[in-house]
């Protein structure tokens, strides 16, 4: 009982950190570029939700400040700005393995990472 | 007003490198002239704020004039203002020299994107070495990850593209990897900035030690991911062969000893030398730099590659900088130190000279060398004494750097290290001479020819045989480098 | 996408999209949003009218010209915001004591140099995610 209390305590980072592994799984095993891309996501999107899982206050209110407040209790507003910049991060990097992946295609004819790997075998590996 | 310059010449980095596509329009040497005046201005002030840094104090800095822990906060230590130092030296010979080699595989169209990139990567290398806060490093650490990637893809060629998604991918993961665990120490302290965080982790490491375990563990994976140390290095020498030498001059003689001063800034000012090595990281890390070391080298000599061969060999190398670290004494810290900057200096030799034999062949085969000594004497001089410095031959500052990681190993009694060293030097001459032998000791008949000196552009040579005669400065006089590093450490 | 529903409710939806996205520019320092976010909703209009209309009509209402003053003209306006600091002797990015106005609390003039950032940022965020886009599209096309 005592175990399935602390996991309901802790839903959040362990929501966090199964998604970082799951992402990590998909990266390492599968042989797709596109799906390999995904799973950096996916593990992008488990961290970032175990920095804010972080911030988190319970029976906080959004850290805005209005007339009339005596005493409130805000949600940890810091965690949230360090993510925005992860997520700016995290697009520029997808955009760039993706446009990577479009020029592999249009060079290899592949975007299959064992398809790959045999065709620059096939070839003179160096000029 | 001292206290300004770090800061005002990041900015001054970051500004040439979003101008350079308006001023190219007017004039392409214009540009080319404009940023090596910028890169000397930086040089010159950096040498500034090492002098302030070391006579008066370090320089904190405070953004938009907040409390430490509620700002961005720069501290610029010894440490710090040392490093910068050996990032901008090194950054304006390498470009000095790519000012002259404008073929190697960069169409003229990339080349104002490569200065964007380039300038971007010392904006984030700077700010690295200077910034007190985790989560200005992580960002800091994203932009060279993504600016050193796109540089290796800059060719129009299709070699690099599946070297350079391998990169991204692995450096992503890295990353990612580093920010999880920076969230783990959020998560006991509620601070970002250094120095506060590590007054908080001796309590809790009392309350909650799994965040502590987990924050070492996933931030040294990271680190090490990135840093190519040596179970991790699967990416560098793929990515470093295929970028253009210039580039592979950069990444592989500063970005990725970057990394490892990261780690070494964490090790030493957020965790402690004790924690870390109570859990017996310093012994993992010992493993990995001892195998590094020696695998490393193997690698090399199998490669047929001229690059795949020298980035085989900064595995090797990155690998005798981990041992200095793992050791976690003065001597251990003094020598990896030592060894970053006598590296530094010597792989951009090797990758410079050797892009002068590719300016010249259009070749990067190991084979082929019978005579070059002949025709390009000054380049396969400076290529010597660099592979002498490899190999650790006295006179040349990588013999200074292996004695001391050998007294170090020595006064912490890990006696089987001393053969690692031997062995692994052994095996650097193994792949070293042969080049070497066939340069000057051969000729070869299709090459009678002299080729002139002057073919070879002088803004080519000029940078390379000012880093041979500093390979030789630093071999003989090791103090003038090592009074520095050691105020470093007394102030670490 | 040669569809006339599409087409027409394109037209109709994507004012209404900017006038949000600069209004969260503006409002960003008195309530949630900001330059992220409005640029974000800014490049997704432009981003809407390039899936509906094609990449050629699309590059004519935004050029690569165009992108290029806005992506180095969004980092200037925060550089420049940052360095009137220095020039008072403060440090970098100094806000009220550098000597902005406060103005009163809520109001959209107030904060200092807040709102003139969130435009900054608001322009370099709406220009790189529109670019990223079409950069995209054009290495598909070649």
């Amino acid at each position: 009982m005592n175990i399935l209390e602390r996991i309901v305590e802790n839903i959040n980072y362990l929501g966090g950190a199964a998604l970082f592994l799951i992402g990590l799984h998909t990266v390492v095993t599968h042989t797709n570029l596109i799906k390999k891309i995904i799973g950096i996501n996916i593990m992008g999107t488990g961290v970032f939700l175990f920095f804010i899982a972080i911030g988190n206050i319970e029976g906080g209110t959004p850290p805005i400040w209005l007339e009339g407040m005596e005493n409130p209790i805000f949600v940890n507003p810091v965690p949230s700005a360090l993510i925005l910049t992860g997520i700016v991060v995290s697009v520029s990097v997808t955009v760039y393995l993706l446009s990577l992946v479009i020029r592999i295609f249009q060079t290899y004819g592949t975007i299959d990472q064992k398809e790959l790997a045999e065709i620059m075998e096939q070839e003179v590996p160096h000029d | 007003m001292i206290s300004q310059l770090p800061i005002i010449n990041l900015v001054a980095l970051l500004l040439m490198a979003i101008m350079v596509p308006f001023i190219k329009k007017i004039s392409f040497r214009a540009t080319l002239w404009l940023g090596g005046i910028l890169l000397i201005g930086v040089l010159v002030s950096s040498v500034f704020i090492f002098i302030h840094v070391a006579n008066v104090g370090d320089i904190i800095y405070h953004f938009g004039d907040y409390e430490s822990f509620l700002g961005i906060e720069f501290k610029v230590d010894p440490f710090a203002s040392l490093f910068t130092l050996f990032v901008g030296t090194l950054a304006f010979i390498i470009y000095v020299y790519s000012s002259g080699d404008k073929t190697e595989g960069i169409e003229s169209p990339e080349f104002s994107r490569y200065y964007v990139l380039y300038f971007l990567m010392l904006f984030a290398m700077f700010g690295i070495l200077y910034s007190n806060d985790l989560f200005n490093t992580y960002v800091f650490i994203e932009i060279i990850s993504l600016t050193s990637c796109a540089i290796i893809s800059i060719k129009r060629k299709k070699e690099p593209y599946p070297a350079a998604f391998r990169y991204v991918l692995l450096n992503e993961i890295g990353s990612l990897s580093f920010l999880f665990g920076i969230a783990m120490l959020y998560m006991i302290s509620g601070h970002l900035n250094i120095d506060l965080l590590a007054n908080t982790i001796q309590s809790g490491w009392t309350t909650l030690p799994i965040n502590i375990i987990f924050a070492i563990v996933f931030m040294t994976v990271g680190l090490s991911l990135k840093a190519a140390i040596f179970p991790f290095h699967i990416w560098l020498p793929d990515a470093h062969a295929s970028a253009p030498s210039t580039s592979s001059a950069i990444l592989s003689a500063v970005v990725v000893k970057i990394y490892i001063l990261v780690l070494i800034k964490l090790i030493l000012k957020v965790f402690g030398v004790e924690l870390f090595a109570s859990l017996g990281m310093d012994t993992v890390l010992l493993i990995f730099g001892g195998a590094g070391m020696i695998m490393g080298s193997i690698f090399a000599m199998t490669q047929k590659d001229l690059k795949r061969m020298l980035g085989y060999s900064s595995v090797s190398q990155i690998g005798y900088i981990v041992v200095g670290l793992a050791l976690m004494s003065d001597l251990g810290l003094r020598s990896a130190f030592f060894h970053i900057i006598s590296h530094g200096l010597t792989k951009a030799a090797l990758f410079l000279s050797v892009g002068i034999v590719i300016y010249l062949k259009k070749s990067r085969s190991v084979k082929g060398f019978e005579g070059l000594g002949f025709q390009i004497p000054i380049a396969m001089t400076v290529f010597g004494i660099a592979a002498f410095s490899m190999i650790g031959i006295p006179l040349t500052s990588g013999f200074i750097a292996k004695w001391n990681l050998g007294i170090a190993v020595e006064s912490a009694s890990q006696y089987i290290f001393l053969g690692v060293i031997v062995i692994s030097s052994l095996l650097n001459a193994m792949y070293y001479l042969p080049i070497l032998f066939a340069a000057f000791l051969k000729d070869n008949p299709e090459h009678q020819e002299k080729v002139s000196i002057e073919k070879i552009p002088a803004a080519m040579l000029l940078p390379i045989v000012v880093l041979g005669l500093s390979i030789l400065l630093i071999g003989i006089y090791p103090n003038l480098l090592m009074q520095l590093i050691d105020l470093v450490i007394a102030r670490l | 996408m040669n569809d006339t529903i599409v087409k027409s409710i394109t037209r109709l939806v994507i004012p209404f999209v900017q006038v949000y996205g600069i209004f969260i520019i503006l409002n960003g320092h008195v309530s949630p949003g900001g330059g992220f976010s409005g640029g974000a909703l800014l490049g997704t209009s432009l981003i809407l009218y390039t899936l509906v209309f094609g990449a050629i009509k699309a590059k004519h209402k935004f050029s690569h010209k165009a992108s290029e003053i806005a992506e180095s003209g969004g980092i200037l306006i925060f550089v420049t915001v940052g360095l009137i600091a220095i020039f008072v002797g403060m440090p970098f990015l100094t806000n009220l004591a550098a000597g902005f106005p406060a103005g009163s609390a809520g109001a959209i003039l107030s904060a200092g140099m807040i709102p003139i950032i969130m435009i900054g940022i608001g322009i370099k965020v709406a220009s790189t995610m529109i670019t990223l886009f079409h950069k995209l599209i054009e290495e598909v096309i070649q």
